[in-house]
């Protein structure tokens, strides 16, 4: 995400993005659901962009 | 982010735009009569890439987006008002009369997010985007919506989604569906909230049945849904979002479906508006005439600036002002009437007569952060004309507003005024006291009026009507006119 975006697009705004986009979402949002297939079968791994996980899980 | 204080006047009258803060790549100041947006590197890259766009000339060229020109140089300048590590200056073309959303008819608000959505589509095309969606960045030449926020635009980023999309919702989408599906007037909803309605509360006044009707279920149900369930997952969305690879088609095809939403938004004044938009109320031709000869007298005595036409009803001497004006507020606070108004001068394609409506006794206050971002009436620019016809018997009686309290307000505009007055015998004064009890409102009287109006302006004219029941003054400001003796009979 664009560092310097002033606006908080809004996570729920942004998934809805996805679904109402009609036939352009189709792909984009299998993908969506696949990659969290994937990642609930431990099959992929959260990448290295994702935010490193803290230790101090209460 | 810079604090709006920072914006007291230099002796010069150079000074920022309170309202521009919130974007830290570009901010609006002000500099002799001049009006200017100081960018930062990244702003002015943007507009660099704007300017070489199609949508820029074309967009420019028939006035929907501000005259811009990138200044060669800054000298001359006030150095503490560009912003920090400033790359660049714009200058813009002045509007007439800054006017705000909740002021807007429904016409107009919804012509405003058409426009919005345009500049956005075409945008796309040349891999650009607008990165927010407020309406508070565009402003009404006349009948005309201009796009006013050049910094808006910036370079599309891939896999980025249509960021702007939420905050069009609250602010255009929900407040437009508010009055065309439930018959609420948005006013109260946008004045309320300088960021207009959340997908939450949007979600709250609607009804099982409006599930079904164009774009409420997904702009408002599953939206409000979405939110709620994706609440704390900010972080998480925006990586999976990227990972899905969100294409530029997908931005396209949700605006595009907003644009068919928003065109299928329609709202009617009651048919009793529509009746009495054609008429005049209990006047004879003659009077109707002489009235119109009074204002025309007055609007081409001289040359005026801006003239505000306060209870301006249907236009007809907002439209007489015209003729003498630069341009002309016509404010109305019954919506109805304003709306049939703003559709006859877009369809004429007027860019002089701007129409707002709003409650004289209930005006536009001063909001946001700090009060300082959206300014009451007088605050964005006062009037060198006033026409105050066929209004003081509503403000006085239907409003309890005292006389006095009214002409004290008027002179504080420090204009030149013609006010019409209607005598206790007028129909129309008859109705508005009908319901009032016996003694009240004393001070609603022609010779107490004349007293508080000599008292406070040099009344030059006064004409009475053929019906006797109204009376009709030009004024000027204490000190500035030649005064006649009201105490004697008129001639």
């Amino acid at each position: 995400m664009h560092l310097l975006a002033y606006l908080d697009p809004g996570s729920g705004s942004m998934i809805l993005q996805i679904l109402a986009g009609g036939a352009a979402a189709v792909a984009v949002t299998a993908k969506l659901y696949w990659n969290r297939v994937l990642k609930f079968l431990r099959i992929k791994k959260d990448d290295e962009t994702a935010e490193p996980q803290t230790t101090d899980s209460a | 982010m810079q604090s709006p204080t920072e914006t007291s006047p230099r002796a010069d009258g150079s000074r920022h735009e309170p309202g521009s803060f919130r974007d830290p790549e570009s901010r609006v100041f002000y500099s002799g009569d001049g009006i200017y947006r100081a960018l930062s590197q990244d702003g002015l890259d943007d507009f660099k890439a704007l300017q070489a766009t199609k949508l820029f000339e074309r967009f420019t060229a028939d006035g929907r987006l501000v005259g811009t020109e990138l200044l060669a140089s800054t000298d001359g300048l006030p150095a503490e008002l560009l912003v920090k590590d400033c790359a660049g200056v714009l200058q813009h073309e002045r509007i007439p009369f800054v006017s705000y959303p909740y002021e807007w008819t429904f016409s107009m608000l919804k012509d405003a997010a058409l426009l919005q959505l345009d500049l956005n589509l075409a945008a796309l095309e040349e891999d650009m985007i607008l990165k927010d969606s407020t309406p508070y960045n565009v402003q009404f030449k006349g009948s005309k919506p201009v796009f006013v926020d050049i910094g808006s635009f910036e370079r599309l980023r891939e896999g980025e989604p249509w960021t702007g999309y939420r905050q069009f919702c609250m602010l255009y989408l929900y407040p437009l569906m508010l009055q065309a599906v439930k018959g609420v007037e948005f006013h109260p909803w946008l004045r309320g909230s300088i960021n207009g309605i959340t997908p939450s509360q949007m979600r709250g006044v609607c009804s099982f049945r409006d599930r079904f009707r164009k774009g409420f279920y997904l702009n408002v149900f599953l939206h409000a849904k979405l939110e709620a369930k994706h609440a704390d997952r900010g972080k998480e969305v925006k990586s999976e979002v990227k990972k899905a690879g969100f294409k530029k088609e997908l931005i396209v095809a949700n605006v595009r479906r907003m644009r068919k939403t928003i065109e299928s938004l329609t709202w009617d004044p009651p048919q009793g508006v529509w009746v009495a938009y054609g008429e005049r109320n209990s006047y004879s031709d003659v009077d109707a005439e002489r009235k119109d000869e009074f204002v025309r007298e007055v609007v081409t005595s001289q040359p005026w600036g801006l003239t505000w036409d306060i209870g301006a009803n249907n236009g007809r001497y907002s439209r007489i002002a015209a003729e003498g004006s630069k341009s002309v507020l016509a404010v109305d606070a019954d919506q109805g009437p304003v709306e049939l108004l703003y559709r006859t001068l877009r369809d004429e394609g007027d860019e002089q007569i701007l129409t707002l409506t709003m409650n004289l006794a209930d005006p536009t206050p001063n909001l946001g952060w700090r009060g300082l971002e959206r300014k009451d009436m007088a605050g964005r620019g006062k009037p060198d004309l006033v026409l105050a016809l066929a209004l003081i018997h509503h403000i006085a009686i239907a409003a309890n507003v005292p006389v006095a309290e009214f002409v004290s307000w008027l002179a504080s505009l420090d204009t030149a005024l013609v006010i019409e007055f209607p005598t206790r015998e007028d129909p129309m004064v008859k109705k508005l006291l009908g319901p009032k009890r016996d003694g009240l409102h004393t001070d609603y009287e022609r010779v107490n009026f004349e007293r508080v109006l000599a008292g406070a302006f040099d009344v030059e004219r006064r004409e009475r009507s053929q019906s006797g029941t109204r009376l009709l003054y030009f004024a000027r400001p204490k000190g500035t006119g030649a005064p006649i003796d009201l105490t004697q009979p008129e001639g």
